[in-house]
């Protein structure tokens, strides 16, 4: 298990590297100076950029350079935004956990729902049950998802009036951001109305949460799915069942926990498509995230912010995908021989 | 469970091709799904002869015409026409043309490149495919969108540039799973015994591995041809990939959306094409996908 642990954080250290030189290449491949990529600032009168310059390294090598980005990178300075003109990491601190806040409802709601609906499916494969399930599956995992966030706001928000449309919280309530994660500001509070901004932040997160779930909700149901039948044509089950285990015994103690093992395995492969839905979801319902900043970003020709979101959000799934991956093999013993 | 046989019966001595497409056309669902898969593929090619009106040409006299449907429609516009006065059944034409056609011309290349890659990764040992598998990883790690935007960054919005982009990003899954099967057929005990009847690395690929993990590349291109389909409209949607005038189902999406209670078809009707073009082809893949298991069970 140690030398498991040891090469993944060998093929980590590699990523990360090879990561930041992507980052660093798109300084030079971007349109426009380097120099103006690099800092963020537009208008640099000539005596700072020679003084920019020498601290940059950009008058040595590419590798020296290098070295001098990631020694930035590591002291927090990533540059200024260029359409705000405000430190990069300032901004990013505020603007993922609104990213990550959604996306950890999605992937719940996807859990609690996906999996015993997946279950219920495989109890019966032929049953009308499990063909209503698997249709519903199908449709959930063919819908575009900025049209489906169309339709719901027009039933919803237009159509009843039920639901906001935009934000994530009413533009009365004044919450300080603290982990900026809404929900739990709102608790952290002190503020007298704190019920009523709870359930208007309730309200808010609603609808982008169940468009954003649809997706990883529908992979669950057809993973669990399929992953159920083929552990329960297992020879092991079936001497549990000889053994005069009854249904749900058998489902509880031997088919579960094997036909769940590879589902953490999945949400690992499924974040990055998660995040790009998420990006999606945000521009649709103004939710204040680092998707709909990166795409904002990309109207206004804002190349800094592009690349400190790449470095940002491209860490964030390759964590991901190697904590999903240590888990499966930690609870799977199986996965260690390879 | 395996029964032995020693003579073939009928049923077994049939092509594998024929037993596949037999368990396939059971499946009523995927037959289906074939339909409007072919429906969609033809509509890519030929519409350019079936389309009405010029989709493009602007007729400033009849602009905002209602669906044929309602009252105030007129017979000669089915879906009516849009802001400009462009025919918006010419229009959903041509899109298939954009979000369909493109999407295949996609999943080909990355196909073909990924093909390429993944024998060279497959066939190769030690530290080689050690570094191209990580490399790899990477790549897999960057989420569709956001290598879309940094491309859209460097070389400027448009369909072309972004059709680089969701190739680039389809590309690992190929050649992750052309590595693994083709991992998978070397443990084979056949290709042990063609290679100690002499076979070199090219012969064992192209007799052996090839016809044996075409079916499995099928299925793995089907699901990018779903993936291609939604990545394409979602960019053509946020204004990064089609640009206004074109008629791709994502664009015009965006287009309509100012004018979503005036015309609700505009948004209404791309969308459902969209989610049939894709249920199409995840119809077509799970069809697939389960023949290959009841055939692998009889």
């Amino acid at each position: 298990m140690t030398l498991y642990l040891l090469r993944r954080l060998f093929l980590l250290v590699f990523v990360f590297i090879a990561l930041s030189i992507l980052a660093f290449s798109l300084g030079y491949l971007f349109p426009g100076n380097a120099l103006q990529n690099f800092t963020g600032l537009t208008d640099i009168p000539a005596e700072l950029a020679t003084q920019l310059t020498a601290e940059y390294r950009l008058d040595s090598g590419y590798i020296q350079q290098y070295i001098a980005y990631l020694q930035r990178i590591f002291s927090g300075d990533w540059g200024l935004s260029f359409a705000s003109k405000q430190p990069l990491l300032q901004e990013i601190k505020i603007l993922l956990p609104a990213t990550l806040e959604l996306a950890a409802y999605a992937l719940l709601v996807s859990f609690f729902v996906g999996i015993p609906l997946g279950i219920i499916a495989a109890i019966k494969p032929d049953g009308i049950i499990s063909r209503i399930i698997s249709a519903l599956a199908i449709a959930g995992y063919s819908i575009p998802v900025f049209w489906w966030a169309l339709l719901l706001i027009m039933l919803f928000s237009l159509g009843l009036g039920w639901l906001p449309t935009a934000g994530r919280i009413g533009v009365l309530y004044e919450i300080p951001h603290v982990t900026g994660f809404m929900l739990a500001d709102i608790l952290l509070s002190n503020s007298q109305h704190q019920t009523e901004a709870l359930l208007n932040a309730l309200r808010h997160t609603l609808l982008p949460t169940i468009v954003l779930a649809t997706f990883p909700t529908t992979v669950m149901i057809r993973f669990t799915r399929d992953s159920m039948l083929e552990v329960w044509e297992q020879s092991y089950i079936k001497t549990a069942r000889a053994k005069g285990l009854n249904r749900a015994q058998v489902l509880y103690r031997h088919a579960l926990r094997n036909a769940l093992l590879p589902v953490i395995r999945q949400i690992g492969l499924q974040f990055s498509t998660l995040i790009t839905l998420a990006m999606i979801t945000e521009v649709i319902f103004s939710w204040p995230g680092i998707g709909r900043w990166l795409i904002d970003s990309i109207y206004q020709r804002n190349y800094p912010a592009i690349q400190a979101g790449l470095l940002v959000i491209s860490t964030l799934v390759i964590s991901v995908n190697m904590l999903t991956e240590i888990l499966h093999t930690l609870f799977n013993p199986l996965a260690r021989k390879r | 469970m395996a029964r032995f046989r020693l003579l073939p019966d009928e049923q077994h001595a049939r092509s594998p091709l024929l037993l596949l497409w037999r368990e396939f056309a059971r499946q009523h669902s995927a037959m289906l799904g074939l339909a409007l898969f072919v429906l969609f593929f033809l509509l890519a090619i030929l519409s350019p002869l079936l389309t009405p009106y010029d989709p493009y040409l602007q007729n400033d006299t009849l602009l905002l015409i209602a669906p044929s449907w309602s009252e105030q429609g007129l017979v000669q516009y089915p879906f009516g026409t849009d802001d400009l006065g462009r025919d918006m059944f010419s229009r959903m034409l041509m899109g298939a043309r954009y979000t369909f056609g493109i999407a295949l011309i996609t999943v080909m290349g990355a196909l073909l490149i990924g093909l390429l890659l993944g024998v060279l990764a497959g066939m190769s040992k030690g530290v080689k495919s050690s570094v191209f598998n990580h490399v790899l990883d990477l790549a897999l790690t960057i989420p569709s969108l956001l290598l879309a935007i940094i491309i859209v960054a460097i070389l400027g919005p448009g369909l072309l540039n972004t059709l680089w982009a969701i190739m680039l990003a389809l590309l690992p899954q190929f050649v992750h799973s052309i590595r693994n099967a083709i991992a998978e057929q070397l443990n084979q005990d056949y290709v042990t015994a063609y290679r100690l009847d002499g076979a070199s690395n090219w012969q064992v690929l192209t007799r052996l591995i090839l016809p044996n993990i075409w079916e499995r590349l099928t299925v793995t291109a089907t699901m990018a041809l779903s993936t291609a389909i939604l990545d394409i409209a979602a960019l053509g949607f946020l204004g990064l990939g089609a640009q206004a005038p074109t008629a791709e189902w994502g664009a015009i999406i965006a287009d309509s959306l100012d004018l979503i209670y005036v015309a609700p078809v505009g948004v209404a009707l791309p969308g459902l094409l969209i989610f049939t073009a894709v249920l199409s082809v995840n119809l077509v893949g799970d069809g697939l996908r389960n023949a290959m298991k009841k055939r692998r069970e009889n």
